[in-house]
């Protein structure tokens, strides 16, 4: 594997293509359980010990699995996983077990896993199909957890549990600050995203034509006018 | 279809790749499932911590006595006692469950009862632990429950809870609430009896 395809692959998880806050997928528990921080993590290195199985599996026997009962596979392969988190979870972690709750068995359908099993680990070789699962679960762990740090620290003013003063806006703990604060970071996540694009476009732009002094806009479209003039 | 023919197709391939994944998934699962087997003295052990707040030791009751004369009261009309542990700091622990909820539904408590000396003290700590059909249950405050706690005076006086505030009954009510509120007061008022008329005058051990 070259260095740039680790690259791609950790930013395309992480960033490019965070399952939470740049394609939206597993809403359920983001919404349900990011109530503190702890439960972001927990929920997250759930989701990303699935991820590396199911696409490292899924990944071996690509090319075994015929393709009519490809789904129904998969989703064989994720429900035994998840059953081995609950079970080791139920065993050693009692109290995020009861924490996370219906939403634990619920990551069987969650539509990261099946999504990634189906557009990447089943076409993919078994290295980058481990990567891009830890990497898309690392993703989705800090976007819960980020989640959850906010709604904790405005909620009920404590973070992982530490509490920090006794001022609480209880609406963040509700099911309607959950929307609010999810809808707020995916803004500021996606205009931070656009505004590094752009400045990363800005560049390449000024590197391709220096003598060109041009405010570039946002979109493809302008720039390839500019482009075009500038040939 | 002959049967070389069925063995070369497809379908042949699917019922096996499915029946293999199946199978190996089914005997993991099997294999792991007796490693982290939890026991049902662990699972206890742990409730008690979590509702305690201390991991302490304790004995189960037989709720019925030995040869059930205490049936009439683990199973009283306000529901029912589903189990009792006497820990070893003198204190009880009451699993309680109210009937007569939402739509018939039921709320089951644990309850801590206070002894010393083996006299009944009053309550110290009221943990909801699963309900059925009751769909309000989220509206409850922690105020609702420590009515409980913070009235023993009125438990020791022999008074009980319920709805309305008449004939020794101390009104507890969620508004909004009233069926489940009522299974909750029910659940309590069943731990009472069992308390006041077997574990205060010594019945189980």
């Amino acid at each position: 594997m070259t260095g740039k395809k680790f690259k791609n692959i950790s930013m395309d998880g992480l960033f490019r293509n965070n399952p939470t806050l740049r394609l939206v997928l597993g809403t359920c528990p983001t919404l349900a359980l990011t109530t503190s921080a702890m439960n972001g993590i927990g929920m997250g290195l759930a989701v990303t010990f699935i991820l590396l199985c199911s696409n490292t599996l899924i990944s071996l026997l690509r090319k075994v699995i015929p393709n009519e009962v490809r789904i129904p596979s998969f989703v064989l392969i994720i429900a035994t996983f998840v059953t081995i988190v609950r079970m080791v979870m139920e065993k050693f972690i009692p109290d995020l077990y009861s924490a996370l709750g219906v939403y634990l068995p619920l990551i069987v359908v969650n539509c990261i896993i099946l999504g990634r099993a189906e557009s990447f680990a089943s076409k993919n070789p078994v290295l980058d199909s481990s990567l891009d699962g830890i990497f898309t679960g690392l993703g989705f762990t800090w976007a819960l957890t980020m989640i959850g740090a906010i709604r904790e620290i405005l909620g009920s003013g404590s973070i992982f549990g530490l509490e920090l003063w006794s001022f609480k806006i209880e609406f963040f703990t509700s099911a309607a600050g959950a929307f609010f604060t999810y809808g707020v970071v995916i803004a500021l996540f996606n205009g931070l995203f656009a505004s590094i694009e752009n400045r990363k476009r800005r560049k390449e732009f000024k590197l391709l034509y220096p003598s060109y002094e041009v405010d570039l806009p946002n979109k493809d479209k302008s720039e390839n006018k500019i482009a075009k003039e500038a040939k | 279809m002959t049967v070389k023919q069925f063995f070369k197709s497809t379908a042949f391939k699917c019922i096996l790749v499915l029946t293999c994944i199946a199978l190996v998934a089914g005997g993991l699962l099997a294999i792991l499932n007796d490693v982290l087997y939890i026991s049902p003295e662990e699972r206890t052990q742990r409730a008690i911590k979590k509702i305690y707040g201390k991991e302490v030791g304790f004995t189960e009751l037989n709720v019925a006595g030995e040869n059930g004369e205490y049936a009439q009261f683990s199973s009283n009309q306000y529901g029912n006692i589903d189990n009792a542990f006497k820990l070893e700091d003198g204190n009880y622990l009451i699993k309680s469950t109210g009937t007569e909820g939402y739509k018939g539904g039921s709320v089951t408590m644990w309850i801590v009862a206070k002894f010393q000396d083996g006299q009944f003290q009053g309550l110290d700590k009221v943990i909801v632990e699963g309900y059925e059909k009751q769909t309000l249950m989220s509206n409850f405050k922690a105020s609702f429950y420590e009515v409980y706690t913070s009235n023993n005076d009125h438990i020791l006086g022999g008074g009980m809870f319920g709805n309305a505030s008449s004939d020794g009954v101390m009104g507890n009510l969620t508004s909004g609430a009233t069926f489940s509120s009522n299974a909750v007061n029910r659940s309590i008022n069943c731990a009472l009896v069992y308390i006041r008329n077997v574990l205060a005058t010594g019945g189980v051990q």
